[in-house]
């Protein structure tokens, strides 16, 4: 268990703010957060390069302040790929293994099947600089994950490959995470379909701060903040100024149907959370395109509404033109409905 | 405009290169003459304006009165230089991996002023030191030695060394030895096993500047040897005073200048490939 | 145990600290002294050493001639290096035996090739004038006349260091970006034009730093003269250094010679420090 306890840090880019978390072995931890939320400095300090300011870091009940980073039983993955350029693949991925006293042809068995398992069989005797992005990159995840470390911390290992490769690496990282099973895996990204993917838990991170922790289907039913909601779904959920006035909820003066059983107590002004799906073409609404763009299969359409901007995600491809006038009808069961402070206040009547 | 500007172009680098390999070639023909073909005005060519000799060459190995001894200053002048260049590279290289790692803060001063420290010495004039090294050399007994000059020139070639690795260590990603530590090195066990291997640019970089600077000084050796380590530099310069012939001169000078007009050939490459420009911002 | 961050630094700065701080603190102590040839020793004689040097018209004329020697040869190899560097930069053939051939005079030993130049500028036996007559010049006193000696030095050290600010400026061009001269030849600049608006500034920085390493190494001229002209004739070719040297190790004025080296450094740093910051605004339009 590596426990943070009102982590605090004076780091001169992004100063983490009191950060608690338990984290338990066995589990993948996402971290997701925009570029600058602080991820790479928590993991930073989780290695110990660089130092806590405030609060203390404990694994298994050991304060981890004075134990030099190399004592930490760690691995990590760099976004950059950090290979050691003057030694081969397979002298790479042995590295760790020999520092941890194996002899050398054990380690060099043990690298080999790492290797193996990253697919770069037959590539052992290359120079890192030679191969290409995605390779360079399973040599250093190799590396990483041959040692066993109690504590694996990937920052944002895919954030510099390119879309296909990004795919296929994904699509393997549950069975390559396996080998660390027991270990701890915290792993950081800018994408919440990553983070909700491959995470057992998710922590929500937002300028140095947490902001949610917990299973991604929850965080993402269930926002606790406007700024969770905004970060955990991509296309991000929309935020709109809305009031309810005598229990009905209000958008641009315009009361909206009586949604599937959303409880609307007290009067006052209120953010709603709108998602993506939520908004489909026909209906009553007005709306005037200002930009659409395809996503894969889909389209994302974003509105200009009379109660403001928000995003639509349609299935399949559909072309709009530019300022053109459409019709749309909100989906209100979906509705995330926040306080002007933006505290979670959704309430749904059981059973409708 | 094509073609003239290329021809101009070229007359003008073969112009250039007349100029840079003139004082060259005039020594190597210089070398070849006798008394003869000195004293009766300018002669370039052998064999055409005047007739070769090997007396200069020959007299610079030749032992006895009529011989000038060019060996001894030779490794004199090797062994100090080497030794200096190493023991700077040495320490200017762990010094410049400190400095670009690590801050470092005593009262108010900080990396910044450490590195200018060390750099600032290049700026200080040889005559500012001269005497106070020279009764500093006297009271350890040093002067006169290979040791001695050797302390000296560290002094003279270890900003050098700092200051051309502090800016190589800066193109090393902070990364790669935080990915060796993690790996189980000690930040000692990361320089050595890592950092140091992926350097070898920045090491050569930095030893021809040590070298060149340390074998094309004067003024030190100058004043601090007599007559049991004279370097080069001080000999020919001794040379040149008394009633030394031209071509035992000549011969003399070609000799001690071309080992490090070879390391041309290495600037070269270096400069070529674009790693030198780190190393001068 | 050391720590890692002081394993690292300290055995350099220690070493460094260990010779070169007794040395000057000892020339600052005895700059204060009368040590000279006939009683040599610490005493304590106030400013006078330093009051000496305002009234010593010699130093100040050697400083002065130091400040237009440095001035033309730093201009001149400036000029003649970025000329060179411009013109080996581009893949050209014999582009490589060019560069080579042009860094060569700096790998050499100074005094070593003055002792070669000086057989060159020989009057009558020299290849100097002797090629000069062939176009009808000459004889110029090269070295037995004050112009003619302080050409020759201003000769010797555009030769030897040349090649200090070629091989410092090609290895600025080789690592320019190559986005401005796409920009620039999508524009249809002329050769000329992109030269002043692209290249000029993007060199600026690294000009300056070559700038400054020169005007630093020039400021110590001494090898040079030593060897061709002894300061000479008379003292046409003196400068600061030689005139320490002179005074400390020939008179062996020891104490005055201090307070000379100390002032002089002082100078030295003080004009370089407002060279620095005048090019710094001239080239880059900040301060530093």
């Amino acid at each position: 268990m590596l426990s943070l306890k009102n982590i605090s840090t004076t780091h001169r880019k992004r100063p983490l703010c009191n950060l608690s978390a338990e984290l338990e072995s066995g589990k993948i931890y996402t971290i997701l957060g925009r570029t600058g939320a602080g991820k790479t400095e928590l993991l930073r300090i989780v290695m110990g390069l660089d130092d806590i300011a405030d609060g203390h870091l404990e694994l298994d009940g050991q304060n981890l302040a004075d134990r030099p980073v190399r004592l930490r039983q760690m691995s990590m993955v760099y976004q950059q790929f950090i290979n050691y350029p003057h030694l081969t693949v397979v002298q790479n991925v042995a590295f760790p293994l020999r520092r941890q006293g194996f002899s050398r042809a054990d380690a060099h068995d043990r690298a080999m099947a790492a290797l193996a398992l990253v697919g770069l069989a037959g590539f052992e005797h290359r120079m890192p600089p030679e191969l290409s992005g995605g390779q360079q990159q399973r040599v250093a995840i190799a590396r990483a994950i041959v040692k066993k470390a109690r504590i694996l911390l990937m920052d944002e290992p895919l954030a510099n490959l390119d879309y296909k490769l990004r795919e296929k690496l994904r699509e393997e990282f549950p069975r390559l995470l396996a080998e660390n099973a027991d270990g701890i895996i915290l792993y950081s990204t800018t994408e919440p379909a990553e983070a909700m993917q491959l995470g057992h838990e998710m922590i929500v991170m937002h300028e140095g701060c947490i902001l949610a922790m917990g299973a991604p289907a929850d965080i993402f039913e269930n926002p606790a903040t406007v700024e969770v909601a905004k970060l955990v779904s991509d296309p991000p959920v929309s935020i709109c100024h809305g009031e309810i006035a005598n229990g009905q909820l209000m958008l641009a003066g315009t009361a909206l149907p009586e949604g599937a059983g959303l409880v609307l107590k007290g009067d006052g002004p209120i953010q709603v959370g709108i998602r993506p799906d939520a908004l489909s073409i026909g209906g009553d609404m007005p709306a005037k395109v200002v930009l659409a763009e395809f996503s894969g299969s889909d389209t994302i359409v974003h509105l200009s509404l009379e109660f403001g901007a928000a995003v639509m995600l349609l299935e399949g491809i559909h072309e709009f033109k530019t300022d053109q006038s459409i019709q749309v009808s909100l989906d209100t069961s979906t509705l995330l409905l926040f306080s002007a402070e933006g505290k979670n206040i959704t309430e749904r009547r059981s059973n409708g | 405009m094509g073609r003239t500007y290329h021809i101009i172009k070229y007359l003008c680098l073969l112009v250039w290169t007349a100029f840079v390999v003139f004082p060259f070639l005039w020594a190597l023909s210089t070398s070849f003459k006798d008394a003869n073909a000195v004293t009766s005005g300018a002669r370039y060519l052998p064999w055409v304006e005047f007739e070769p000799s090997v007396q200069g060459w020959t007299s610079l190995f030749a032992s006895g009165s009529q011989g000038i001894n060019i060996v001894t200053p030779f490794l004199n002048s090797a062994s100090v230089t080497l030794l200096a260049s190493i023991v700077s590279l040495g320490l200017g290289t762990l010094a410049a991996y400190g400095l670009s790692r690590y801050s470092y803060k005593v009262g108010f001063v900080k990396n910044s002023d450490i590195t200018f420290f060390f750099i600032s010495q290049r700026i200080m004039p040889p005559i500012v030191l001269a005497i106070p090294f020279f009764l500093m050399l006297k009271e350890i007994q040093a002067l006169d030695t290979i040791f001695g000059l050797v302390i000296v020139y560290v002094a003279l070639l270890l900003p050098i060394a700092v200051w051309v690795m502090t800016d190589f260590f800066a193109s090393i990603p902070k990364e790669l030895d935080e990915m060796a530590m993690i790996d189980g090195c000690t930040p000692i066990g990361a320089f050595f096993r890592v950092v140091l291997p992926n350097s070898t640019a920045g090491l050569v970089v930095a030893g021809m500047f040590c070298l060149i600077f340390g074998w094309n000084d004067f003024f030190f050796a100058f004043i601090l040897t007599f007559t049991e380590t004279q370097l080069l530099p001080v000999a020919i310069v001794s040379l040149n005073s008394s009633v030394t012939p031209w071509w035992s001169l000549s011969a003399f000078a070609l000799i001690s200048v071309t080992p490090l007009a070879l390391i041309a050939i290495v600037v070269e490459r270096f400069m070529s490939r674009g790693s030198l420009a780190g190393a001068f911002r | 145990m050391l720590k890692p961050k002081h394993f690292f630094l300290l055995p350099a700065l220690l070493t460094l600290a260990a010779i070169i701080l007794f040395p000057l603190v000892f020339t600052v102590r005895v700059s204060f002294s009368s040590w000279d040839v006939y009683q040599a020793g610490l005493d304590f004689i106030g400013g006078r050493n330093y009051a000496r040097l305002f009234e010593d018209t010699r130093f100040w004329e050697s400083l002065l001639r130091l400040s237009g020697m440095s001035l033309i040869t730093v201009t001149l190899q400036y000029v003649l290096g970025f000329a060179l560097a411009l013109a080996v930069w581009k893949k050209m053939r014999g582009g490589r035996i060019f560069r080579v051939l042009f860094l060569v005079p700096m790998m050499t030993t100074p005094v070593v090739m003055s002792v070669i130049w000086r057989t060159v500028f020989h009057e009558s036996l020299g290849p100097a004038n002797d090629l000069l007559s062939m176009v009808g010049i000459g004889p110029v006193p090269w070295l037995s006349s004050a112009a003619g000696a302080f050409i020759s030095v201003v000769i010797v050290e555009v030769w030897q260091w040349t090649p200090f600010m070629f091989l410092l400026l090609l290895a600025g061009l080789v690592s320019l970006p190559r986005e401005p001269y796409l920009a620039a030849a999508i524009d249809g600049a002329s050769p000329a034009r992109t030269f002043w608006q692209v290249t000029f500034p993007l060199m600026a920085p690294i000009s300056i730093g070559a700038i400054i390493i020169r005007l630093i190494e020039a400021s110590k001229i001494m090898d040079t003269v030593y060897v061709m002209t002894s300061g000479g004739p008379g003292t046409a070719t003196e400068t600061p250094s030689y005139y320490i040297y002179i005074r400390g190790l020939r008179d062996f004025q020891v104490g005055y010679s201090a307070a000379l080296s100390l002032a002089y450094l002082v100078l030295m740093i003080i004009t370089l420090t407002i060279i620095a910051k005048v090019l710094m605004r001239f080239l880059v339009g900040k301060e530093t």
